[in-house]
């Protein structure tokens, strides 16, 4: 069992091979072989084209900061000993926006814009979530 | 026979406070009954009660949903009942609904009402509800992420975009703050805060400030809606809707690429402005629900009010504030009021309707004879504009 207190991602059957991918080390994004879109977050049908031949893609694991928030106060209990907490969307070379957190940096140090790569984080022994890291 | 267009006859309206002694059930019924009574017809005549749903309020969700209202207040001529939710816009929808009843000639009078109690709910179980519901609790809810987090997100880009500056945005603050201040119905009356007060705030989630974030409060209202034909019939009380439109982004965040709405504000509002065949320059008051400073911006960018990028310096030359050539959300906006869940689009289509009765008192816009108005559910999945105004088109 456990000792992680932190909402874990509820991870969907046609999600589970992104999960399976940040396990080994892998950004997995899903991809539709019909119409060609990259999908995220990943979806039991392609949105664009309604195709259910979805394959994954593995990302290069670099994108760009699009935009940032520094979080002090006002989340659950749970995650108040992570305070500060650096919440990022970033965008990914492979056409999708991801939300993250930075991590491996300070507050001040951040900017829209900047250059990050994917770290990986165990936090059970299933789950492994994608942080981000200036490059 | 079937009729043409909506009109709002009747309104009620408890103050935004929080106080746990005040009953969920005795808000909703002193509202019903003042909304009947505001409208000056007999209770039998409505037709149909369609609630607004209470969010995060399962046991009034469940007694409004399953015709506790019209039971209790013994409303004899009841043919219908429904809940609409669609989050903070969910007013709108009961509008909408409401309209298809009245436009099919069966039902004459609509009542329409709101209720919430948060305040003897515990803060982390809101800030639970309001971190989840909205927001993707695969990829965005294990990242810590709260609903202040998420528009600090789309603030900084605002900022980043436009040039808008954080004390042009904390002006939003002070002005939506000195509404609320002159209203006997905010959370604020009585309570300006100044650019220091707001810019000196605990920094929350940058670069949104305690004093730009919003207190979840309790407050309920009601209104009763007809036809424009049964409306003249009433008299001068009658505010008429005039046009609306709508539009849809996303439900995260994150997937948004209208990422201030700014495109769903323009056309949703060119669909309502050209079906009351009115223009922009025509509203004597705009009214935005978007519960956080940068959207009172983008919102008047969309409408054409500004170029793209100019909203926030128009709140910090004070026009939209009081006493401002172009008064912008005399309601308040949550920041200015108090946030009561979806309760917060029904006082904006209250505020209207004083405004145009001319019973908004110290915050009465001169001649006001037309009104627009834009509420947004979610974490800002649409945008749903309406035009008001004194008299049918």
């Amino acid at each position: 069992m456990s000792d992680y207190k932190k909402p874990l991602p509820e991870i969907q059957p046609y999600s589970q091979p992104f999960w399976d991918g940040t396990k080994k080390g892998l950004l997995l994004i899903q991809h539709c072989n019909a119409c060609d879109a990259n999908i995220f977050y990943p979806r039991r049908d392609c949105p664009e084209c309604w195709s259910q031949d979805l394959g994954w893609i593995k990302a290069s694991g670099r994108a760009t900061v699009y935009t940032y928030s520094v979080t002090y106060e006002g989340v659950e209990q749970k995650f108040v000993e992570d305070l500060p907490i650096i919440l990022a969307w970033i965008d990914l070379p492979e056409g999708i926006r991801m939300h993250t957190n930075l991590v491996e940096c300070q507050p001040e140090d951040v900017a829209i814009g900047m250059e990050v790569e994917v770290v990986f984080r165990s936090i059970t022994e299933d789950i492994t979530l994608p942080f981000f890291r200036p490059v | 026979m079937t009729k043409s267009g909506l009109a709002i006859v009747g309104i009620a309206e408890v103050p935004t406070r929080r106080d746990p002694e005040r009953q969920r059930w005795d808000i909703l019924l002193d509202v019903c009954m003042g909304a009947i009574r505001d409208a000056g017809i007999d209770k039998n005549l409505i037709g149909a009660v369609i609630s607004n749903n209470p969010m995060a309020q399962p046991s009034m969700q469940n007694d409004m949903s399953l015709g506790k209202i019209p039971e209790v207040m013994g409303l004899k001529g009841c043919r219908d009942i429904a809940i609409c939710n669609a989050g903070g816009a969910s007013t709108t929808n009961c509008l909408r609904l409401a309209e298809q009843h009245i436009a099919s000639g069966q039902v004459d009078y609509v009542l329409i009402p709101h209720t919430t109690v948060q305040s003897d709910m515990p803060p982390q179980d809101l800030i639970n509800f309001f971190a989840t519901a909205p927001l993707d609790k695969q990829f965005e809810y294990p990242y810590g992420v709260s609903f202040n987090g998420s528009m600090g997100l789309i603030t900084q880009r605002y900022m980043y975009e436009t040039g808008a500056t954080e004390e042009e945005l904390a002006s939003v603050t002070v002005a939506l703050r000195a509404w609320g201040a002159l209203d006997p119905l905010s959370i604020f009356y009585g309570k300006t805060v100044t650019l220091d007060d707001v810019m000196n705030s605990r920094m929350i989630s940058t670069p949104l400030k305690a004093k730009e974030c919003n207190l979840l409060a309790d407050g309920g209202g009601a209104m009763v809606v007809t036809s424009w034909e049964k409306a003249r019939e009433l008299g001068d009380k009658a505010v008429y809707k005039l046009g609306h439109g709508t539009r849809f982004m996303s439900a995260t965040p994150m997937l948004r690429e209208d990422v201030f709405h700014r495109q769903a504000y323009r056309e949703s509002s060119r669909d309502a402005l050209c079906q009351a065949r009115l223009s922009i320059h025509d509203m004597d008051l705009r009214q935005i629900y978007g519960a956080y400073p940068y959207t009172q911006c983008s919102a008047l960018e969309g409408y054409g009010v500004c170029e793209d990028g100019q909203g926030a310096k128009l709140w910090a030359e004070g026009r939209c504030g009081p006493g401002g050539d172009l008064p912008c959300t005399t309601m308040g906006d949550a920041t200015g009021r108090g946030h009561t869940g979806s309760g917060v689009s029904m006082a904006f289509y209250l505020d209207s309707v004083r405004q145009l009765r001319g019973e908004a008192g110290d915050r009465q816009v001169d001649q006001c004879e037309h009104a627009i108005l834009t509420t947004s559910g979610g974490s800002v999945m649409n945008t749903c504009t309406t035009v008001f105004g004194r008299k049918p088109r």
